[in-house]
C-alpha cells in the first residue's frame, strides 16, 4: 500500500510540475513561435466561436461579421469623421425620406457578374421586406429602393431617417450578387457566397474553419494575403496555446489569466482596444422601491470604484464613463466619457438624507458567464455598497434565465448588463429610456428626455440631433436610471510580426493587418 | 433471429421515451429567443422571432408536430444554422468516429499488454503501479487531462499540434485524452479477468504439460479472458460519446460532441433533439452488438 501511494504521488507531482511550470513560466521560451515575416502571405486568425450562417441578414454575431467584412462591401464605411465611399460614390438627401446614390463603376462580384443598382434592391428589400430576418428590425425604416439606371438608385425611407447611413455601414448591408442568387437558388449561394470584397471564398467546415483567398480582380488596393484561415476555438486555454506555438496569428477573446503568458513569450503580444460594450447597473424608478429615491441613486453611483474593478478584474483595460453613447459613435457626448464619481463619504451622507442612516437592503441580479468577469464585477460591488452600508443581495443567473427575466422585466430594484451598439448611433443606445420603453423595466419618466430623444429621432439636422442627444445623456448622467460602470475592452493575442490595430467595431479587416 | 427481432422492437419505446425527455428539458430550461437576439431587441422583435419559430404554439401542439415530422425522418431546422438538423448532426458523426475510433485503439493498446502484465507480476512493484496509475487515469477529469498534455506536448515539447483536425498527428493528443480513462477502465478488467482464469484448473494443466509460460498466458489465458473485455469494449461507447463533448470542445475537433455543447448552450433544439436521437440510439445498437459478441464468443450463453 505504502509503495502504491509513492508512485501515486510521484504521477500526481510529474503532471503538476508541468502544469506549475507553464503557468508560472517567465523565461520566454514558452512556445515555438516565431515573428511573422514578409514572404509568409497567410494569415490564421483564432476566434471563440464559429462562424454561423452566410446569410447576412440572417444573424446578429459580431464575431460572424467580423469574417464577412472580408467577402462583402456596404454601400458605405464609417470612417473618422463621418462616412467614406464604398460601393457607393456618391450620395445626397434629396428630401427627408430620400436618398439618392451613385455606385462605383466597373466592381465585379467573385463570379464575374458586374454589380448593378439591381443588386442593391435586392439585397435591401429582402431584408426590409422579409421580417422572419434576424435583421428585419434595424432595415425596416426602408420602405423601397428605386432604380434609376444601372449605377444610380434611390432608398426611400418610410420616416425621415437620420441614422440610414449608420444601418447601410454595418451587419446585414453587404450587397449581394441578385442574378446568382436568382439563378442559382439561396441554398446555392449559401454553399458557396459570393461578394465584391478583396477576398472570396473557398471553404467553411463547421466548428473548424472558414477559409479565404485572394480576389484578384478586387476594385480597391489589392489584396495583402493570399490565404486567410479562421480557426473557430472555443477553449480559452487553447488557443492561447495555439498563438504560443504559431498555429494562429492572432487569438480574439483572450481571458485575463492569460494575459502573463502571452506577453511573457518573445514572439507574441497583446493587444488591446475598446469595444462598444458598456456595463451598467440599471436601477428601478418604480414605486416602493429605495432606488427610485434620487439620492439613493446617487449614493450607489458615488460608492463604486469602478476604476478599481477595472484594475483589479480587468488588469486595468477598460475605460470608465458617465454614458453608453462613447466616442466613434453619433451623439457621443465627450464629456461624460473617461470621467467617473466615486466618494463614499459623500454616499453616506446621502443615505442618511435619504432616511437609510441604520443601512439599506436592495437586491442586484447579474448574468453569470455572459460578460467578462461579470460575477466577479457584482461581487466587489456589493463589497464596495457594504462600506457605505447598502447590504446588497446577489442573485447570480445563467444567461438564458437572466435573459427570461430580462424580457419579462421582472428584476428587482437593479441589474448588471452589459449594452453593445452596432449601431454606431445614440438612438440605439438611449431610446430604452424613453418614458415608453422603460415603462415596467426602470419606470424612468423624464418628459424633458422624452421630448429631446423624441425629436432627435427624426431631425434630418445631424448637429442639432447631436446636440439633442448629448443633452439628453448629460440628464442621464444626472438621474441615474442607469449608472454606467466602463466601456469593456477587446483584447487579442497577436504575433509580434504583425501590425494589428484593434477596431472599435471589432471587424477583423485582414487587409488592415500587415507584417511589419 | 428471435432475440434480435425482439431487440430491435424494444429499440422503438426507448427512443420515444428519451425523444419526449429531450423535448421537454431543451424547453424548460431556456428561451432560445433570448439568446439568439442581442439586449437591445425590442419587445416586437422578440415577439416577431418568437412567431417565426413557432415557439408561440402550446407546448403540446409543439410535442404533436415534432413527432409528426420525426417519423418522416425531419427533425426541424437549426436555429443557428438555418439548416435541416439531422443533416448537421450525420455531417459530424465521421469526426467523432475517427477520433472514438483512435481513442479505442489507444485504449486498448494500453489495457491489454498492462493488464495482463500487472495480473502475472500480482502483488508485486509493477502490479501496483499499473493499478495506482489506472485509478489515477479513472479520476483525472478529461478536460484538464487535455489541457495538460496540449501544454507539455505541443507548448513545450512541440511535438504534436494543438488542436483541429487535418493529420495523424492531430489524432494523437485527443485520443490519448479520451481513451486514458477507458484504457484505465478496461486495465482493471482484464486484471481481474485474468486472476480468475489463471487460478483454473486447467491452466494448473497446462503448465504441467509443461508448456512454456507465455503460450499458457497467450493461449490459455488470455483467449479466454478476453469475453467480458470484448464486451466491455462495446459498452465504453456511451462513456466514449459523453467523452466526446468535452474533449472535442477542448481540442476544437468538429465532431458531434462539440455541435451537442454549443446547441445546448444557445438552446437550439432541434439539434439537441437530433443528436441525442442519435447518440441514443448509438448507445442502443451498440449494447446490441455487445450481447450478440457475448453469445458468439461464448456458445455456452444463452437469452430468451
Amino acid at each position: 500500500m505504502k509503495k502504491l501511494l509513492t508512485f501515486g504521488l510521484l504521477f500526481v507531482l510529474v503532471f503538476s510540475l508541468v502544469a506549475c511550470s507553464s503557468n508560472s513560466s517567465t523565461s520566454g521560451d514558452e512556445g515555438s513561435v516565431e515573428k511573422k515575416t514578409e514572404d509568409d502571405k497567410e494569415l490564421v486568425i483564432a476566434t471563440g466561436a464559429d462562424m454561423v450562417t452566410f446569410d447576412i441578414h440572417d444573424h446578429n454575431t459580431t464575431s460572424t461579421e467580423a469574417i464577412h467584412v472580408n467577402m462583402f462591401n456596404y454601400l458605405v464605411k464609417r470612417g473618422e469623421d463621418g462616412f467614406d465611399p464604398d460601393l457607393a460614390e456618391s450620395w445626397e438627401n434629396v428630401d427627408d425620406n430620400t436618398w439618392k446614390f451613385k455606385l462605383r463603376e466597373g466592381v465585379k462580384f467573385h463570379n464575374g457578374e458586374e454589380l448593378t443598382a439591381d443588386d442593391v434592391k435586392f439585397t435591401l428589400e429582402r431584408v426590409a421586406n422579409d421580417n422572419k430576418l434576424l435583421e428585419h428590425g434595424n432595415y425596416s425604416q426602408i420602405k423601397e429602393v428605386k432604380v434609376i439606371n444601372d449605377l444610380e438608385f434611390e432608398i426611400i425611407t418610410h420616416q425621415p431617417e437620420p441614422a440610414l447611413l449608420n444601418r447601410l455601414s454595418r451587419l446585414g448591408s453587404g450587397i449581394l450578387p441578385s442574378k446568382y442568387i436568382e439563378e442559382e437558388g439561396w441554398d446555392k449561394f449559401l454553399e458557396n457566397p459570393v461578394g465584391t470584397g478583396p477576398y472570396k471564398f473557398v471553404e467553411w467546415k463547421k466548428d473548424d474553419r472558414v477559409v479565404i483567398e485572394a480576389n484578384s480582380d478586387y476594385f480597391g488596393e489589392a489584396p495583402k494575403w493570399n490565404k486567410v484561415t479562421f480557426r473557430a476555438i472555443p477553449e480559452d486555454s487553447t488557443r492561447v496555446s495555439e498563438l504560443l506555438t504559431g498555429g494562429v496569428d492572432i487569438a480574439t477573446n483572450l481571458p485575463p489569466s492569460d494575459w502573463e503568458r502571452v506577453k511573457d513569450n518573445e514572439a507574441t503580444e497583446v493587444a488591446q482596444g475598446p469595444t462598444q460594450r458598456v456595463m451598467m447597473l440599471v436601477l428601478r424608478q418604480t414605486e416602493g422601491h429605495a432606488t427610485s429615491d434620487p439620492k439613493v441613486r446617487e449614493a450607489i453611483d458615488l460608492a463604486i470604484d469602478k476604476q478599481a474593478i477595472l484594475d483589479s478584474l480587468m488588469e486595468g483595460s477598460g475605460t470608465v464613463t458617465r454614458t453608453r453613447v462613447t466616442p466613434g459613435n453619433t451623439g457621443a457626448n465627450e464629456d461624460l466619457y473617461g470621467k467617473t464619481l466615486y466618494d463614499p463619504e459623500k454616499a453616506k451622507q446621502l443615505l442618511k438624507e435619504a432616511g437609510y442612516g441604520d443601512g439599506l437592503e436592495l437586491k442586484l441580479s447579474a448574468p453569470n458567464g455572459r460578460y467578462l468577469k461579470d460575477k466577479e464585477s457584482a461581487e466587489l460591488i456589493q463589497a464596495m455598497l457594504g462600506e457605505v452600508g447598502i447590504d446588497l443581495k446577489l442573485e447570480f443567473l445563467e444567461w438564458s434565465s437572466f435573459a427570461d427575466k430580462y424580457a419579462s422585466k421582472s428584476f428587482d430594484d437593479m441589474f448588471l448588463i452589459g449594452y453593445g451598439n452596432s449601431m454606431f448611433d445614440a438612438a440605439l443606445a438611449l431610446d430604452r429610456l424613453s418614458s415608453k420603453q422603460a415603462e415596467g423595466e426602470t419606470d424612468y419618466n423624464n418628459p424633458e428626455v422624452d421630448k429631446l430623444l423624441e425629436e432627435a429621432m427624426s431631425n434630418m439636422n445631424a448637429e442639432e440631433r447631436a446636440k439633442q442627444y448629448q443633452k439628453a445623456q448629460e440628464i442621464i448622467a444626472e438621474e441615474r436610471p442607469q449608472i454606467y460602470l466602463y466601456q469593456l475592452d477587446a483584447v487579442y493575442g497577436v504575433n509580434k510580426g504583425l501590425n494589428f490595430e484593434p477596431r472599435l467595431d471589432e471587424m477583423l479587416y485582414v487587409d488592415d493587418i500587415t507584417v511589419k | 433471429m428471435k432475440f434480435l427481432i425482439k431487440n430491435i422492437l424494444r429499440i422503438i419505446p426507448v427512443l420515444f421515451i428519451i425523444s419526449l425527455i429531450v423535448f421537454l428539458l431543451v424547453r424548460v430550461t431556456g428561451d432560445p429567443v433570448s439568446l439568439m437576439l442581442p439586449e437591445t431587441a425590442t419587445d416586437a422583435e422578440r415577439a416577431q422571432l418568437r412567431e417565426s419559430l413557432g415557439l408561440n404554439d402550446p407546448l403540446y401542439i409543439q410535442y404533436f408536430t415534432y413527432l409528426g415530422d420525426l417519423i418522416t425522418g425531419d427533425f426541424g431546422e437549426s436555429f443557428r444554422y438555418n439548416q435541416p438538423a439531422l443533416g448537421l448532426v450525420l455531417e459530424r458523426l465521421p469526426a467523432s468516429f475517427g477520433l472514438a475510433f483512435a481513442s479505442m485503439l489507444v485504449a486498448t493498446l494500453i489495457s491489454i499488454p498492462l493488464g495482463i502484465l500487472s495480473a502475472i507480476k500480482r502483488n508485486s512493484f509493477i502490479d501496483l503501479f499499473i493499478t495506482g496509475g489506472a485509478v489515477l487515469g479513472k479520476a483525472m477529469p478529461n478536460f484538464w487531462l487535455g489541457i495538460m498534455l496540449i501544454l507539455l506536448f505541443s507548448v513545450q515539447l512541440n511535438i504534436f499540434p494543438v488542436s483541429g483536425t487535418g493529420s495523424l498527428m492531430h489524432f494523437v493528443l485527443p485520443a490519448i485524452t479520451l481513451g486514458t480513462a477507458i484504457a484505465a477502465e478496461m486495465t482493471r478488467l482484464i486484471r481481474s479477468s485474468m486472476l480468475e482464469i489463471l487460478g483454473q484448473e486447467y491452466i494448473r494443466t497446462a503448465r504441467s504439460k509443461g508448456l512454456l509460460e507465455a503460450v499458457v498466458v497467450n493461449k490459455h489465458g488470455f483467449r479466454n479472458a478476453l469475453i467480458p473485455v470484448v464486451t466491455i469494449m462495446a459498452l465504453q461507447t456511451a462513456t466514449l460519446i459523453g467523452g466526446t463533448l468535452i474533449t472535442e470542445t477542448v481540442f476544437s475537433w468538429p465532431g458531434m460532441g462539440q455541435l451537442l455543447i454549443q446547441a445546448v448552450n444557445l438552446r437550439d433544439m432541434a439539434v439537441v433533439q437530433a443528436a441525442t436521437f442519435i447518440i441514443a440510439l448509438l448507445v442502443i445498437i451498440s449494447n446490441l452488438l455487445a450481447d450478440l459478441a457475448y453469445r458468439y464468443l461464448d456458445p455456452r450463453i444463452k437469452y430468451d
